[in-house]
């Protein structure tokens, strides 16, 4: 089976510094593949790769069997690859409904001058998008909340929102930046309940950044660990708890 | 929890038509105003489609660029100098004030694309109205240079431009079209994607959304409702001059936009409304209309930075615009 | 030739005072991050200042030059704390907006009190000119040329050299760990401004001998000294020096050889063509953001 995302020899230079070096993995639709790795080891630098934020120095990276190396983000995002952000994506300014309508942006159609006179088709359009975007809050228990600008909203149900609105689309390959920091330990485990349902499910491919490590060896299915930009372990979290690099990686020299 | 502040929507839609009824009721004050004051409700509605078109890149966009008083001038100078060398009936002398207004936007927007924001930005976009500004001033084989281009009486169709009734009939109807249509654009995936870039442009990306397409538009549509707008005032002063589009009236337009409530359309109309009778009581005084507004910028930035429009979301949530049409 | 250098060495008189002027613009911009678009204003503020201490108050030229500069400080200071600080916490833009519309006050301010006059400079020394071979160096010339170089020269010092200078960069790299190692930040900041706006405000007294006193003089200054800091190089301090003489050198040599209405939109034509060309301007770090 082609696998759904492949990385061959990727490297990443910043200014000399070498983020990423020769990173080479597969990961696949319905699996949950957890990357870590110390502070630095380039964990955030690889999702900006594969997402086309960062270019690639070295080596390629193929979605579907399409090389994505090179391209421009929205394009990457259009062919099914979405992401979270460290620092939270969502607009500030804007409610939860509209945050996941920018989700569904791609989807909804509607040419620019049948918005601007007000076509049929364009005000259907965006009738049918909005109600898209209604369901699927709803479907998260965020009902509520649609109407309000996320900003007021508490850290957890901005989590939630930004969820909903990366997964407006059905992404085949998803990438999730650190999705539990901030939350609360139930929530937490709500969350990863989540992400095990989208790729158990769903089929849906996911790779997330994560620290809190329990929650990794628990909830996910391959673990890749970084460390200096280099892959220094990659297998199921059993593999990954023994091996002797990874110890060193994290603690210094056993 | 739930917040009893979020409004429900199918009714705000219902109390938005009433918004409808404002250009209707308007038909009556040529009836009962005299030609000064009609002259001042005119001026009213070409600096709400001035306000309208820079409350777009700064309040919407997010960008900092000056380039408003560029397309406003290119506007203005553009219906002018077609109607006084090539005899261009007015109708279709707006349409090219539109189309000039546009590709000056265009040229605008390539600066913010490649990367250059915030000061930048700014500085570039100032450059190039003062670069407009001395091309009017030395050009005076065409402009009349500091002297102003005065314009042949205009009229619109079949109707004599000749007081300040039949022009606020016909600037009545573009600010209403130009301002609708502006409000499609923003109540839709359109305006939703030329806001989140201002409120994260990285994720915008993110999402499948091509950012420069839509800062393109942006600048675009900023340029030719500005450039109309320069068409229109053209028209009400009957003569073209450099100084009127120098930095005395980026502050002037600034302060429309921050008074009224940056990113809203409602707020540029009461930014307008609020502050364009006094540029014209306070030319007489040198000075002072750059004091005035640089004080009430200050004033509104340190006490009610979202505008007088704020004011009016505190006692309604109608008011509140949103970016999506049901 | 001769033309060539005597217009290349007003081109360099003129271009240390931007300089100057792109100078405290940029010191003001790496100690806080903000940039000051009222600059200009307070300049022109600085040389008001002068003459209305010379005109009608009778003093001196070089006390009233340092009380000038000294006003401008406290000015500054008072800037930072009245209307810096209030907005410290909204989007960066409003700084932006701020500090315009506080320029925008003080050149109505100026406008209002003085109208459409200009006036002329009260003169520093009257001194016989010098003459290098062809060359004609008048006193006026030394004398900025003189002043500018002693200034840039002691704050240069003192940036990379003094205590203060590195507590300076520690600030503007990490604001909460110089807070954590006990500096007053908020100090620090009103302080910067001060020192800012005293730089400007001698550069706007330098200017007497070769120009005319009048409320646009602000912005002129402002242009000049953007343009200077996008030449050298946004955020450089040496680079807004070297960016201004050349600018300097350029309006001279451009108004003569080629069209004398050219002066006024050399800074223009600069910026524009740096921004386009290559924005990091000369000695700017080029940033590569993928969007």
């Amino acid at each position: 089976m082609e696998p759904l995302l492949k990385l061959q020899d990727v490297s990443v230079n910043f200014a000399g510094l070498r983020a990423l070096a020769n990173v080479t993995f597969n990961a696949h639709g319905g699996e949950v593949r957890a990357v870590i790795g110390p502070n630095g080891a380039g964990k955030t630098t690889l999702f900006n790769a594969i997402s086309g934020y960062v270019p690639a120095s070295g080596g390629a990276i193929h979605f579907k069997g399409d090389p994505i190396h090179g391209l421009a983000p929205h394009d990457i995002s259009v062919k099914g690859v979405r992401r979270t952000f460290q620092n939270g994506g969502l607009f500030p300014e804007l409610t939860a409904l509209e945050n996941v309508l920018a989700g569904l942006h791609v989807h909804i159609e509607g040419s620019f001058l049948g918005i601007v006179f007000g076509s049929k088709e364009a005000r259907e359009a965006e009738r049918e998008g909005i109600a898209k975007a209604r369901r699927l809050l709803d479907l998260m228990d965020l009902g509520a909340i649609a109407d309000q600008p996320v900003k007021d909203l508490s850290g957890g149900q901005q989590r939630m929102v930004e969820i909903v609105r990366t997964l407006a689309m059905d992404p085949p390959l998803l990438l999730l930046d650190e999705p539990v920091v901030g939350l609360s330990p139930p929530m937490r485990d709500r969350m990863m309940e989540i992400i095990r349902r989208l790729a158990g499910e769903e089929g849906i491919g996911i790779m997330l950044i994560e620290h809190v490590i329990d929650l990794v060896m628990s909830g996910s299915d391959v673990i890749v660990v970084l460390s200096s930009g280099e892959l220094i372990a990659e297998g199921t979290p059993e593999e990954v708890r023994q091996n002797r690099e990874v110890l060193e990686a994290y603690l210094g020299h056993v | 929890m739930s917040d009893t502040k979020a409004p429900s929507v199918p009714s705000m839609t219902r109390w938005r038509r009433v918004y409808y009824l404002i250009p209707v009721i308007a038909l009556i004050i040529p009836f009962i105003a005299n030609e000064y004051l009609l002259w001042v409700v005119n001026a009213i509605l070409v600096y709400t489609l001035v306000t309208v078109g820079f409350n777009l890149i700064i309040g919407n966009l997010g960008q900092l660029a000056f380039a408003n008083t560029a397309f406003f001038g290119i506007g203005a100078y553009t219906t002018a100098i077609l109607m006084v060398y090539f005899d261009i009936p007015y109708a279709l002398a707006i349409v090219a004030s539109a189309i000039v207004g546009g590709i000056a936007g265009f040229l605008a927007s390539v600066t913010a694309l490649r990367g250059i924001r915030l000061y930048y930005l700014a500085i570039i976009t100032l450059a190039f109205g003062e670069l407009m500004r001395w091309v009017y001033l030395h050009g005076d084989k065409v402009t009349d240079g500091s002297d102003g281009l005065l314009l042949p009486k205009a009229s619109f169709f079949w109707l004599p431009l000749d007081s300040e009734a039949p022009k606020f009939y016909v600037f009545l109807l573009l600010t209403v079209l130009v301002v609708k249509a502006t409000s499609n654009l923003m109540r839709s995936k359109i305006g939703r994607a030329i806001v989140s870039i201002r409120d994260n442009e990285a994720a915008t990306a993110s999402l499948g959304i091509y950012t420069a397409r839509y800062i393109v538009l942006a600048f675009v549509w900023s340029g030719s409702v500005v450039g109309i707008a320069g068409a229109m005032f053209a028209v009400l002063t009957e003569r073209v001059l450099p100084e009127a589009f120098g930095l005395t009236e980026v502050i002037i337009h600034f302060g429309m936009v921050l008074v009224g409530g940056a990113g809203s359309i409602v707020g540029s109309v009461l930014g307008a409304i609020a502050l364009t009778t006094l540029p014209e009581y306070f030319r007489q005084f040198p000075g002072m209309d750059e004091l005035f507004f640089g004080i009430i910028i200050v004033l509104v930035l340190l006490f009610l930075p979202k505008g007088l429009v704020s004011l009016l979301c505190r006692i309604s949530p109608v008011f509140n615009e949103r970016y999506y049409r049901d | 030739m001769y033309f060539f250098l005597q217009l290349t060495l007003s081109g360099l008189t003129q271009g240390a005072i931007y300089g100057l002027i792109a100078l405290s613009l940029t010191v003001v911009y790496r100690a806080t991050t903000v940039v000051n678009f009222g600059h200009g204003d307070f300049v022109m503020a600085g040389a008001f200042v002068v003459y209305v201490l010379v005109i009608y108050l009778g003093m001196s030229y070089l006390p009233a030059a340092l009380l000038a500069v000294v006003i401008l400080f406290c000015l500054g200071v008072g800037i930072s704390r009245g209307f810096i600080d209030p907005i410290k916490s909204g989007p960066h833009i409003g700084f932006a907006m701020m500090s315009i519309s506080l320029g925008y006050i003080l050149r109505g301010g100026a406008r209002t009190l003085w109208g459409r006059e200009v006036f002329p400079m009260p003169r520093v020394f009257d001194t016989e000119p010098i003459f290098l071979g062809e060359l004609v160096v008048t006193g006026d010339v030394l004398f900025i040329c003189a002043i500018v170089g002693v200034l840039l020269t002691a704050f240069f010092v003192i940036f990379y050299r003094t205590t203060v200078g590195t507590l300076i960069q520690a600030v503007y790299q990490s604001e909460r760990g110089a807070t954590l190692i006990g500096v007053n930040v908020q100090a620090f900041h009103q302080s910067m401004w001060g020192v800012g706006l005293a730089m400007g405000a001698i550069g706007g007294i330098l200017i007497a001998p070769i120009s005319l006193l009048h409320p646009d003089l602000g912005a002129t200054f402002l242009i000049r000294g953007f343009a200077a800091m996008t030449l050298g190089g946004f955020g450089s301090l040496g680079g807004a020096v070297v960016g201004g003489l050349l600018l300097g050198v350029a309006e001279q040599n451009l108004g003569f050889y080629v069209n004398s209405a050219l002066i006024d939109i050399t800074a223009y034509l600069v910026i524009v063509a740096v921004l386009v060309i290559r924005p990091a301007g000369l000695f700017g770090k080029t940033v590569t953001v993928r969007m």
